[in-house]
């Protein structure tokens, strides 16, 4: 049986204190310490990739993961529920129950679109896009499934170079959009707003999510399989440490290879944690710091004081 | 019943200067074990008053300022020693069994602190504007959508900022406000009775052995 009531001491006396300078002392402790500590060490710090950068660097990347978003054979073309109608991320039932929060059809919002906006500047986008919309549908499939395939064999030379084949327009038109991200106006052509005033980066992200973030964070360990939540990318300073449980939880075999591997991982780790939350109303785990006997440390002065008799360490 | 009595009396208590002001404390909660909890609330207070600083100055300031940049700096190490504190308070409070004599409340609302504090520092994380916040976004992303709660989109930096710098802060530093008033109400919790405590008390028979093992703890 657990005692709550029988299961403190009555033996103590209260000691004169001074609580506001016991405050501001360690508010002064902890304001050097972190002061000295960003003027030593700073803190870290990655540049971001920008969707201009990768579009210079690896183009060819770059149009595959563009293809992906036309054919809707890519991560987010196919992703479902909060973003679309796709099956391929779907976890499980509440994520399905939640619906469509915020829609992103990337073929449109990541494609078409940002074409359209840079065929403003360059008319010949206008004339690629034109032919692939007068297009039906099974002939725009036929040309982006060709393409598709032949990117695979495809090179760069200040354009992508790719076996000869039927493509229709498409290859036009990914030129014209490895132009748009190459100028650095791809950004702002994801990122539109209903208002102006533009605080959400959500499509940029989604665009770059697949492999170019991937590609970098698989260097940096900052990928889940590689402990990456709690990493921090620029070593040694110190992560996000305090996910370490959760982080843990997605190297379990089991979890990190189900189709539910973020829900499973996140939903174990908090119910590990509400072990803890309640773990004064758990029978056993209630009783269990009076069995570890760490308070004969922590109370060790008083132990002495009150209890020489009895008390033995 | 008469709300504004029942208020009085709740909020008498909570905002008395015995709660908030104490001259005098038990002798037993003493030396560095019992800074830890005050040392969490110094990084809390550190956390606003840099946080505040950076907030006033608008989201790209440290990334093109250098005293931005120490600022931020300062909020990065308090986050750790936040947390550092913090789980260092959560460990002397767990082998105190600290909600003994009426404090499961109090503990709650402590690992409550600790469960709001993750998403807090996790917003944090995504307003740094570098491949570390890009990365964490696209990361977090599957695992809320997977949990139904796409409503928290990782992707919207509008939205993470606002809960970054006042809803989460908000909710946090009224938990751990209340906290602090409880642990000050209820009294930090004294140690664990000897057995021969106990036996002077008559909490337990002498004779009967396995009920004295049960409950004796001191020794």
């Amino acid at each position: 049986m657990y005692h709550p009531d029988v299961d403190v001491t009555h033996r103590y006396k209260y000691a004169p204190a001074d609580f506001v300078k016991h405050l501001l002392s360690t508010t002064v402790v902890v304001a050097i310490l972190t002061m000295t500590l960003s003027a030593i060490f700073h803190e870290p710090v990655r540049p971001a990739i920008k969707i201009n950068q990768y579009a210079k660097q690896h183009p060819v990347e770059f149009v595959r993961v563009a293809m992906g978003d036309l054919d809707g054979k890519g991560e987010i073309a196919d992703y479902g529920p909060p973003y679309n109608h796709g099956t391929r991320m779907v976890q499980d039932f509440v994520q399905k129950a939640v619906g469509i929060l915020h829609p992103v059809y990337p073929r449109q919002a990541f494609v078409l679109k940002p074409l359209e906006y840079a065929s403003v500047l360059n008319p010949n986008i206008k004339k690629y896009l034109n032919r692939f919309n007068e297009a039906s549908r099974a002939q725009q499939k036929i040309w982006e499934n060709n393409y598709a395939h032949a990117l695979s064999h495809a090179h760069y030379n200040g354009a992508i170079v790719v076996p000869p084949g039927s493509y229709g327009p498409v290859p036009g038109m990914m030129q014209g959009l490895l132009q748009l991200g190459q100028s650095g106006l791809m950004t702002g052509a994801l990122d539109r707003s209903p208002a102006d005033y533009q605080f959400d980066n959500q499509n940029s992200l989604l665009f770059l999510q697949g492999r170019p973030l991937h590609h970098a964070a698989s260097k940096l360990e900052l990928k889940g399989n590689q402990w990456g939540i709690i990493h921090e990318e620029n070593a040694p300073f110190p992560g996000p440490w305090w996910m370490t449980i959760v982080t843990a939880i997605y190297q379990i075999p089991f979890i990190s290879h189900a189709s539910a591997a973020d829900a499973m991982a996140l939903g174990s780790g908090m119910i590990l944690f509400l072990f803890l939350m309640f773990a004064p109303w758990i029978p056993v785990l209630n009783r269990l710091p009076r069995y570890l006997g760490v308070h004969r440390l922590i109370w060790r002065d008083y132990y002495k004081k009150y209890h020489a008799k009895d008390f033995t360490m | 019943m008469n709300l504004t009595v029942i208020l009085r009396q709740k909020m008498g208590q909570l905002f008395s200067l015995d709660t908030w002001l104490p001259t005098e404390l038990p002798e037993y909660a003493t030396g560095f074990m019992y800074t830890l909890g005050s040392l969490t609330a110094s990084s809390f207070v550190m956390l606003l008053l840099s946080g505040i600083v950076m907030a006033a100055n608008g989201p790209q300031w440290w990334t093109i300022s250098g005293i931005g940049f120490f600022v931020r700096g300062v909020h990065f190490w308090s986050v750790q020693a936040f947390f550092f504190f913090m789980v260092m308070h959560l460990l002397r409070v767990f082998f105190s069994g600290a909600w003994r004599g009426g404090r499961q409340r109090t503990w709650l609302l402590g690992t409550l602190a600790l469960l709001i504090a993750v998403p807090t520092a996790f917003t944090g994380y995504l307003m740094r504007g570098d491949f570390y916040s890009q990365w964490n976004a696209v990361q977090a992303k599957d695992g809320l959508n997977a949990l139904g709660m796409a409503w928290f989109n990782t992707l919207n930096a509008g939205q993470m900022y606002g809960l970054h710098v006042i809803v989460f802060p908000f909710v946090l530093g009224y938990i751990i406000a209340v906290h602090i008033a409880m642990v000050r109400i209820k009294g930090v919790v004294p140690p664990y009775p000897t057995h021969e405590e106990l036996k002077e008390q008559g909490a337990i028979k002498p004779l009967n052995k396995k009920e004295g093992q049960n409950v004796s703890s001191g020794r």
